[in-house]
């Protein structure tokens, strides 16, 4: 009984240190003084690596889920003679739901994991030591433009998924399944509202950009420089990641509803 | 020796998880000279570079570098004393994104405001200092190891250090490689006037190289002198190791119970 009790406490400072770390790991990579010459030409260099090259799986996912929701909505809608109303179905829960949630979620198996593994083999191949013998920062240098181009990609991804899953969503009710072009378009225009739906969608995938790219840059920085650390530390990423996601999208939701 | 010593570790203690690896280690290393630091593997020898460069902290103890204790200091200021450091990793820690000439050309961009045509000699002449300057525009993954280990030299070598630290230069070389490194570490100890503390358990290749030998077992130091001194020791552990001998007291087994205790169990 001792024992569990010890275990448990045990785990639970574990625990404490480790967010803790985090968090002093965080504040010590957000207030790196810059260089200010040396930003931009990191940092779009990171967009493109993390942004860019994320674009055509985030699309290509984001234009099934579009039509996989319309599909799924129209046979619903048809039962109460309400298929005209497909676009506001579509677009709430894309915007709303689907967007920012299934965009964090792409971006935390994509990106998420390859920063964590390329910061891992950073460590194991001696890359951050050598910089920090060198008197540079691996911080500054290596780690917040990683985390800031995460914070700005994860939200411009996620637009951009809201408009492919309706131009998908448009494909197969509008043009597969014969919803009028006029009511489908309208309806939606009517019922989503800019402040409670876009901007809410877009703020929730702000939260995740920075919370999934804050993992897994930490996960990466102190995995174990070798073969087993680095993939545990990536599977750490994805699956924190992801039930990171998954938690604050309850309650941002619940925030943004009033609920609280 | 203590009086013109530039590195002086003094009664350091550095466990990790409670494993003591050094338990009141003393040492100095002399100013100018190539020292190596040479003991079987596992004896923390490349723990010890990294104590030296404060990447670690040790748990008792001090170390000073030219008379500064780095472990006390702010960040700011322990990044301008490693300034007058360089360090060859093992793995040479080459930075796999950026080609030969931007690696070997990464701290002048760090820490200088030269103009790009003096960065370009500059690279170039180190470059060529290391036999590579027509690979300039390779990928670093297209490198041998000897290679590799050249470029990062280069790099180290190119804000000027004091002190110059080496982690195992010759292992996984092939003869040719390991001469060619041996060559050029005592050239530009020589040529640039630089302490260089050489970690290594390659016995001939670091005996023909160093002025000084400090010989590491379990955590302390069994011997030091010169090669020679070292090379005829008659200390049975110091005698094991430069002679490569199988038995003695650096045990083949690692510490278990009697055999026969776990088979009948």
């Amino acid at each position: 009984m001792i024992t569990q009790i010890t275990q448990i406490g045990n785990a639970g400072v574990r625990f404490c240190a480790h967010v803790g770390r985090a968090g002093i790991f965080l504040i010590n990579t957000i207030l790196q003084r810059p260089k200010w010459r040396q930003v931009w030409p990191l940092l779009s260099v990171q967009l493109y690596r993390i942004g860019i090259l994320s674009l055509p799986i985030i699309l290509l996912s984001a234009l099934f889920i579009g039509m996989v929701v319309a599909l799924q909505g129209f046979n619903t809608l048809q039962k109460f003679g309400a298929e005209q109303e497909l676009g506001q179905l579509l677009a709430l829960s894309i915007v709303r739901e689907l967007g920012p949630v299934v965009t964090a979620l792409l971006f935390a198996g994509l990106a998420g994991s390859a920063l964590t593994a390329e910061l891992g083999l950073m460590r194991a191949t001696s890359q951050l030591s050598s910089l920090e013998m060198m008197a540079v920062n691996p911080l500054w240098r290596i780690v917040a433009p990683r985390l800031w181009a995460g914070f700005i990609a994860l939200p411009l991804l996620t637009i951009l998924f809201n408009v492919m899953a309706i131009y998908g969503g448009q494909l197969v009710g509008v043009d597969w399944l014969g919803v009028d072009d006029g009511s489908f378009w309208s309806n939606m225009q009517s019922a989503v509202s800019f402040h409670a739906d876009i901007l809410n969608g877009i703020f929730k995938s702000v939260v995740f950009g920075f919370v999934v790219t804050w993992i897994a840059v930490y996960q990466g920085f102190y995995s174990q420089p070798n073969a087993r650390g680095i993939s545990e530390a990536t599977t750490k990423t994805v699956v924190y990641a992801s039930l990171m996601v998954l938690a604050l999208d309850f309650v941002l939701t619940a925030v943004m509803m009033g609920g609280w | 020796m203590k009086a013109d010593a530039i590195i002086t570790v003094d009664n350091m203690s550095f466990y990790r998880e409670d494993r003591p690896i050094f338990n009141g280690v003393s040492m100095s290393i002399p100013r100018g000279k190539i020292t190596a630091i040479m003991g079987p593997s596992g004896t923390g020898k490349t723990t010890l570079l990294k104590l030296i460069g404060a990447q670690l902290h040790p748990a008792a103890g001090s170390i000073t570098v030219d008379g500064q204790n780095l472990h006390a200091m702010s960040q700011k200021a322990l990044y301008h004393a490693r300034r007058k450091m360089g360090i060859l990793f093992q793995e040479s820690g080459l930075f796999t994104d950026l080609d030969v000439f931007e690696n070997v050309a990464f701290p002048l961009r760090e820490h200088t405001q030269l103009p790009e045509d003096m960065i370009r000699d500059l690279v170039l002449m180190h470059l060529e200092a290391v036999g590579l300057r027509g690979a300039e525009k390779l990928d670093i993954a297209h490198l041998s190891g000897g290679m590799a280990r050249r470029v990062a030299m280069a790099r180290a070598i190119i804000l000027g250090p004091e002190i110059m630290m080496y982690d195992e230069p010759f292992s996984g070389q092939d003869p040719i490689g390991r001469g060619v490194l041996l060559r050029l570490i005592k050239e530009l100890n020589d040529a640039l006037g630089l302490t260089s503390v050489i970690v290594s358990h390659d016995v001939q290749e670091t005996a023909q190289l160093a002025d000084y030998v400090l010989i590491l077992f379990e955590g302390r130091i069994l011997g030091a002198g010169t090669p020679a001194e070292i090379l005829s020791s008659e200390k049975p552990e110091v005698r094991q190791f430069v002679r490569g001998l199988a038995d003695g007291p650096v045990t083949f087994h690692f510490p278990a119970r009697p055999i026969q205790e776990d088979l009948l169990e």
